[in-house]
């Protein structure tokens, strides 16, 4: 786990790379920081696993899984620094922390992948969202973000609240914190189990599932998301959904693997729920930003199936489908931000009327961003989509739920639909928008990382 | 080992009932044995021989709250190192000076939190 | 190591009083209206989850719960920090922390 390290040096590097006068050197200098970080992350990949967990203290693991789930959130953090131009020119702005913190971010995000104690868990939970709360809040002179800043950091912190209770009820039941202690207990322990544990799990589960957003758990999505600016919320609603899902994943497949028939039903209970609430109220929204939050959650909806699941096939599932969901909506923000910035901050549906007359590429980002959400075939979106099902059908008797997402599917392509008419039909004029050289990397590489997900998935499928 | 039981606790009681008692019968004492003598003058909130103004609950500088959550944050850190003190001779013997370098390590990321702090000129209060 | 006269409270009794001390906790920030208050409740929710692990801990003589517990000290500490300083900048905007008057963002 160098790269937490390095994160958190290279964090308080940018803190006072920020007495430095000149701004120009902070971006270059995180981007660097963080391509350092991923390559230190991949250098891990032949690591034995045993080695690594000793070096630990059996606090965290390093193996490929949790490698791929670490490339994923730095790879997000790669593509969404690069929009952080407009945000970082304003003159009240505080680069250095901004940058700090979402480096910060990522050390608590990489330690939700890899935990192997609850300590850790716990930690890396914290560390991300208090991240996000000062982020919500970086827009001092706005009153939106700082009521986001607000409302996010009450929930949060209730949702911690949940998750530390029922650790601590683990924590009596098992009198481990270590996740393959409690999975020995348990395993120990069939039929004979304190109902400690089972209360334990319910509250662990509804304090990471408030942090990913599910129903009935996401009201505090759609405000924050809409209120924050829209740079951390790209951040946001990629890095701490891929995260909260690691986080999730790993907590029932090592320890509650034996009690899969008490936490199954629920989990699936709440994914139908998430994509109904996620998919009908995005369909009613006039603020694309707004609609992009319910979207988010109805995302969480479909990675819940794969959680549902839990198939063998269900974790590359989760992976295939973080990847896409993430560079997508990046690619998503990306374009609002540019042309938010053009429309007097207007991030409404009627900002993109007439974008692709004067800015074609812009256009067509947005457009292969949204067919990948919508999961349409040639796409990143749809493979995702595809291995989710899969899994879920290998599963057998989710059938129910499996109609019910592909249902909330075809609402999904009505509402991301959308934005495409208005891009290309409405009549509305956008004055050409200017890139600067790193934005335009960050689309290209998110329209190649798209088609490439989407044309030949065995390339990654295939990878952990 | 002995075996406790409520009753071992009686002193306590009666400590905690003298204690008690002492207080109230020393207010009831003064009250009853005091002389009353209230007039306005005497009523009125102590403010260095100035007429009292005002609420007292005006709002105060912003810096006094930044000083403030300054000191939670850098106070509740010594909590970790109560336990690595406690161990330090054992864990000396099992693990050698590392024990020392990581307690180092841990304090001087705390002194660039200080140091950023400082350059911040959070601490300036003029 | 720990004293018997500990284990004379039975350990049921730390879990009622903690989970009391919980509840107290999530009605508050469900029903009061001030951040402060709210934000009140949330931390005695945490010392709910501190005084549940500190018992399991002593009773059953194993120091982890006792570490955990630094460590939901230390990063409430840094929730604290933030949370207010979010806190001090909504009242500077508004002139009061009604939660229900934040309505600029509709729920």
């Amino acid at each position: 786990m160098l790269s937490i390290i390095l994160l958190s040096v290279s964090g308080i590097a940018s803190l006072f790379l920020g007495f430095n006068k000149s701004r120009s050197l902070l971006m270059p200098a995180t981007l660097l920081f963080l391509l350092v970080a991923l390559a230190v992350n991949l250098w891990d990949w032949n690591v034995p696993f045993t080695l690594s967990s000793a070096y630990n203290n059996g606090m965290m693991t390093v193996d490929k899984t949790t490698i791929v789930f670490s490339a994923i959130l730095l790879v997000s953090a790669l593509l969404v620094i690069p929009f952080s131009q407009n945000y970082i020119d304003r003159p009240q702005a505080q680069p250095a922390e901004y940058y700090a913190i979402l480096l910060f971010a990522l050390v608590g995000g990489i330690m939700m992948t890899a935990y192997d104690n609850l300590i850790m868990l716990f930690v890396g939970v914290e560390i991300l969202s208090i991240s996000m709360y000062v982020l919500a809040g970086s827009d001092k002179r706005n009153l939106r973000s700082t009521e986001a800043a607000l409302k996010y950091f009450l929930m949060g912190a209730f949702a911690t609240g949940f998750l530390l209770f029922g650790v601590a009820l683990l924590y009596g039941a098992t009198m481990s914190f270590s996740i393959k202690g409690i999975a020995d207990y348990t395993n120990a322990n069939v039929g004979n189990l304190s109902p400690l544990l089972y209360v334990g799990i319910v509250m662990v589960l509804i304090g990471v599932l408030f942090k990913v957003s599910a129903a009935p758990f996401h009201f505090w999505t759609p405000d924050v998301y809409e209120g924050s600016p829209s740079l951390f919320t790209a951040f946001m609603s990629t890095v701490v959904k891929t995260a909260g899902f690691a986080a999730l994943y790993r907590l029932l497949a090592v320890s509650f693997t034996g009690l899969y028939d008490y936490w199954a039903m629920s989990i699936a209970v709440v994914a139908l729920l998430t994509l109904v609430v996620g998919n009908i109220t995005a369909s009613h929204q006039h603020s694309f930003k707004r609609m992009m939050a319910y979207s988010g959650i109805s995302h969480a909806g479909y990675l819940l199936i794969a959680v549902t699941a839990f198939q063998n096939t269900s974790q590359d599932a989760i992976l295939f489908y973080s990847l896409a969901y993430s560079v997508a909506t990046i690619a998503a923000f990306g374009v609002l931000i540019l042309v938010a910035d053009k429309q007097q901050g207007s991030e409404d549906f009627s900002a993109f009327n007439g974008l692709a007359k004067n800015n074609p590429f812009l256009a067509f980002v947005m457009t292969l961003a949204m067919c990948s959400l919508a999961g349409i075939p040639l796409t990143g979106g749809f493979f995702g989509k595809f291995l989710i099902f899969s899994s879920a059908f290998a599963k057998g008797g989710l059938n129910w739920l499996l109609i019910g997402a592909i249902l909330m599917s075809a609402v999904g392509i009505y509402y991301y639909f959308k934005v495409v008419i208005a891009m290309y039909i409405r009549e509305g004029k956008t004055e050409k928008i200017a890139l600067t050289g790193l934005q335009q990397a960050a689309f290209v590489l998110s329209i190649l990382l798209t088609l490439l997900l989407g044309v030949v998935p065995n390339l990654f499928a295939d990878l952990v | 080992m002995k075996q406790y039981f409520p009753s071992d606790y009686l002193p306590l009681l009666v400590q905690f009932s003298a204690a008690a008692a002492f207080v109230v019968v020393t207010m009831i004492a003064t009250h009853l044995l005091g002389p009353k003598r209230n007039s306005k003058v005497k009523d009125a909130a102590w403010e260095c021989g100035i007429e009292a103004k005002g609420d007292a609950r005006t709002p105060i500088s912003i810096k006094y709250f930044l000083t403030a959550i300054l000191f939670v944050l850098f106070d509740i850190e010594v909590i970790f190192m109560y336990p690595w003190a406690v161990n330090f001779k054992e864990l000396f013997r099992e693990m050698g000076s590392v024990i020392f370098v990581e307690m180092l390590l841990f304090m001087a990321l705390l002194l660039a939190g200080f140091y950023y702090v400082i350059k911040k000129g959070v601490l300036k209060w003029e | 190591m720990i004293p018997e006269i500990i284990k004379t409270i039975p350990l049921n009794y730390y879990l009622f009083l903690s989970s009391t001390l919980f509840v107290i906790g999530v009605i508050g920030v469900l029903t009061r209206r001030n951040a402060l208050i709210i934000f009140m409740s949330v931390e005695l929710m945490l010392n709910a989850v501190n005084l549940l692990l500190t018992a399991f801990s002593a009773y059953r003589s194993d120091p982890a719960g006792q570490i955990f517990v630094f460590f939901i000290m230390a990063v409430a500490a840094a929730e604290v920090a933030v949370g207010l300083a979010i806190i001090v900048m909504m009242y500077r905007y508004m002139r009061t922390i009604d939660v229900g008057l934040m309505n600029k963002l509709k729920w």
